[in-house]
């Protein structure tokens, strides 16, 4: 399950925008699979389950700490740490275009740029329909691009 | 067909874009740190929600879980038996994964299916089975079960066809063991090496019975 470690941080990260409940989401989602490990039928389907339970273990995480909307403004020091991994102003203005873009647009938008899933494997991620999925892709990138633009 | 040049030059900027999204989405990623792993010891393993808040980065306390069973490194004493033995302890080797500190049973039909009335009637109390599979010993398919001991998991494998006249016991660096004579069969036995194995002997003795 290491070999996913990678891709397990960086979606909790995005979902969570923020770097250490990434880690304690990574955390409780290897823990949570261990136990599971029984349900994995196919090893093939193994980076897909693993992100199910990330997504399961990040919700869980916030519906416990009643976590609101985060203030762009007003971000922990954890959180910033996401906006600012690197100096490339570029880099960073789209990374702040993708942290500020609702949780419905930039989770089907991680799963499809980084993960390489299909739009009908997002669907099944998200329980949403493909045509769904790909309103919101369509509706994620025209939002970054404006930003960009605007930046 | 060749494209139009407004759709090459859009399908171009979109292009861009994906490229500058996913350099943007490329977080860097703390490394999976493996750390010195300590014997199996009680701090360690009798608690999972004790586990649960180590220092960032923090998930390799599962993947530990994994090299503790894999640097377990135990070995057989007796003199007799050699291939029972052995392939007793190349499948501790081999299955790490049942070795996890948990507090969720296995289903009443995940052990039926694995401890069926054809092999077997044991009692479920005697102790809290976490683990039951299936697997190969020494040819023959054999009931492979884990309960949680005081002090960590604890492996038993029923082999109601490998008949031994003796006791035979299994010493490792971090854990011990030993292989029980049960009437026609026989029963192995293992565990970390603080954990009381004679108590586990005596409850799994007395809950099983062979079927044949």
């Amino acid at each position: 399950m290491g070999v996913f470690h990678r891709d397990m941080y960086r979606y909790a990260a995005w979902l969570s925008r923020d770097k250490a409940i990434a880690e304690d989401v990574v955390q409780e989602a290897l823990l949570r699979a261990w136990k599971s490990l029984e349900s994995l039928r196919d090893d093939a389907a193994a980076k897909p389950w693993l992100l199910t339970i990330v997504r399961r273990e990040n919700a869980r995480y916030f519906e416990r700490k009643r976590l609101e909307t985060v203030d762009i403004d007003n971000l922990t020091a954890s959180q910033a740490a996401l906006l600012a991994e690197e100096p490339d102003d570029e880099l960073d203005d789209m990374r702040q275009a993708i942290y500020e873009l609702d949780d419905d647009y930039r989770e089907p938008l991680v799963l499809q740029v980084l993960m390489g899933f299909s739009t009908n494997e997002i669907g099944e991620q998200m329980g949403l329909k493909q045509g769904a999925v790909l309103t919101r892709l369509h509706r994620a990138r025209a939002k970054l691009r404006e930003q960009m633009v605007t930046a | 067909m060749s494209e139009c040049s407004s759709c090459q030059a859009y399908r171009l900027e979109m292009k861009a874009l994906d490229d500058q999204i996913l350099r943007a989405l490329s977080l860097n990623v703390p490394e999976l740190n493996m750390p010195e792993l300590p014997d199996i010891v009680t701090s360690n393993v009798v608690s999972l929600s004790a586990r649960r808040r180590f220092s960032p980065p923090t998930w390799f306390a599962m993947a530990a879980t994994v090299v503790v069973a894999a640097l377990i490194g135990i070995r057989f004493v007796g003199v007799d038996h050699q291939t029972l033995a052995d392939e007793v302890l190349a499948h501790l080797d081999h299955e790490p994964q049942a070795l996890v500190v948990t507090d969720v049973e296995i289903s009443d039909a995940r052990f039926r299916s694995v401890v069926p009335a054809s092999i077997a009637s044991m009692d479920r109390r005697a102790g809290l089975i976490t683990y039951a599979q299936s697997c190969e010993i020494n040819g023959r398919d054999v009931p492979h079960l884990v309960i949680q001991g005081e002090h960590g998991p604890v492996t038993i494998l029923l082999m109601p066809e490998e008949k031994i006249p003796n006791a035979l016991p299994l010493e490792g660096d971090t854990v011990h063991g030993v292989i029980l004579p049960v009437g026609s069969g026989s029963i192995a036995i293992i565990g970390v090496r603080e954990e009381r194995l004679d108590l586990i002997e005596e409850r799994v003795l007395k809950s099983v019975t062979w079927s044949t």
